[in-house]
């Protein structure tokens, strides 16, 4: 496994609350941004998807690149930062 | 009907390699396979029917692939299908599908169409080996009938056994791997230890000392203060031989042991 970014690890270190979509690893302002227009402004939403398609990784990362075109590596931050917060508080 | 080749009756990658054949302009990808077809027949079948093509080949291609266009055509087109028909179709390929809902809809779909599309290829492929292969068998079996003999016969039946199972070796070294839509096969590397805050963990933490080892390291530990005090009680005891010689008359030892029993008989009236 790759290294942790310092987001993911704050990420994972506490359950989620309220935390906007943008604590999310992977998800800057533009990739927040388009997230919450479509209805996606909290990380709760998106871990919500991510439970629906059952953690599966291929999935949740096209599902990812539909709906605000984030790139490879923001689709893998991503999914690893919520894997590792299921795993961990799930 | 042999000889005129019915675009309908071909599969989509069919159409598409005959378009690129004839030079013309490929329509977007994940097109619906009647724009392939209109394309087909506006452009090649024209051309066909200025000129005959009466190959041998034709019919044995076109028996081919009538023989696996009419399941290819059957394929319902995954947008069609109800949610729990998806769910069936997705569990026909291995795939357990989580709840289809309005957001996992299109995912799941798309999933599909991948699915049938990478089976209708490898159908295709298999059609067009068995082709390959029929030619050779017609041409063996009439180099057969011409020449007679027994061993050409037996050698032609080894070549047909040999090429005719189409097997997928590399699928055979790993049956459990999902088939990716780039045949791309990844698997995720072992995590190196004693990298990046993993530290490594040692099975045996402390080094086995055995009780052998461990009566002799306490003995050690004593072993110094023991050669001390033996030192000691062998100064001790030269220093009283010496006394012993230097004093000549033994008067003042007896008077030494006269007190010392003296002493001891009034402690033990006590």
């Amino acid at each position: 496994m790759t290294s942790t970014s310092q987001k993911h690890r704050d990420f994972v270190a506490e359950p989620m609350g309220e935390k906007p979509v943008m604590a999310l690893a992977g998800i800057g302002e533009v990739l927040g941004k388009r997230l919450a227009e479509k209805g996606f402004d909290k990380a709760y939403v998106v871990l919500g998807q991510f439970l629906v398609l059952k953690k599966d990784e291929e999935l949740f990362r096209d599902w990812l690149k539909d709906v605000c075109g984030a790139n490879a590596k923001q689709q893998g931050d991503c999914y690893g930062c919520l894997k590792d917060w299921c795993d961990a508080f799930l | 009907m042999p000889f005129v080749e019915d675009p309908a009756h071909l599969s989509k990658s069919r159409l598409k390699a005959d378009l690129v054949a004839h030079n013309v302009a490929l329509p977007p990808a994940e097109s619906k396979k009647e724009i392939y077809v209109e394309l087909h027949l506006k452009n090649i079948d024209q051309k066909n029917a200025a000129d005959f093509s009466s190959d041998e080949e034709d019919p044995v291609q076109d028996v081919a692939e009538q023989e696996e266009d009419p399941e290819d055509t059957e394929m319902p087109d995954p947008s069609d299908l109800t949610d729990d028909d998806l769910k069936a179709m997705l569990l026909k390929y291995g795939v357990k599908a989580g709840p289809i809902v309005g957001s996992t809809r299109a995912l799941y779909e798309r999933k599909l169409k991948k699915l049938l599309q990478s089976d209708g290829h490898d159908r295709l492929n298999g059609a067009e080996k068995a082709v390959l292969y029929s030619d050779s068998e017609e041409e063996a079996e009439e180099e057969e009938s011409e020449k007679l003999e027994p061993v050409d016969q037996s050698d032609q039946a080894l070549q047909e056994s040999s090429q005719e199972p189409v097997t997928d070796s590399f699928s055979d070294l790993l049956p459990d791997m999902k088939t990716t839509p780039t045949g791309i096969y990844a698997t995720c590397r072992r995590p190196i230890r004693g990298a990046a805050q993993r530290p490594i963990q040692y099975a045996y933490p402390d080094t086995p000392i055995s009780p052998m080892t461990l009566e002799r390291r306490e003995v050690e530990r004593r072993l110094v203060p023991i050669q001390i005090q033996i030192f000691v009680f062998l100064i001790v005891a030269c220093i009283v031989y010496f006394l012993f010689v230097n004093v000549e008359d033994g008067s003042f030892v007896s008077d030494l042991l006269d007190s010392l029993s003296q002493g001891y008989s009034a402690n033990g009236a006590f």
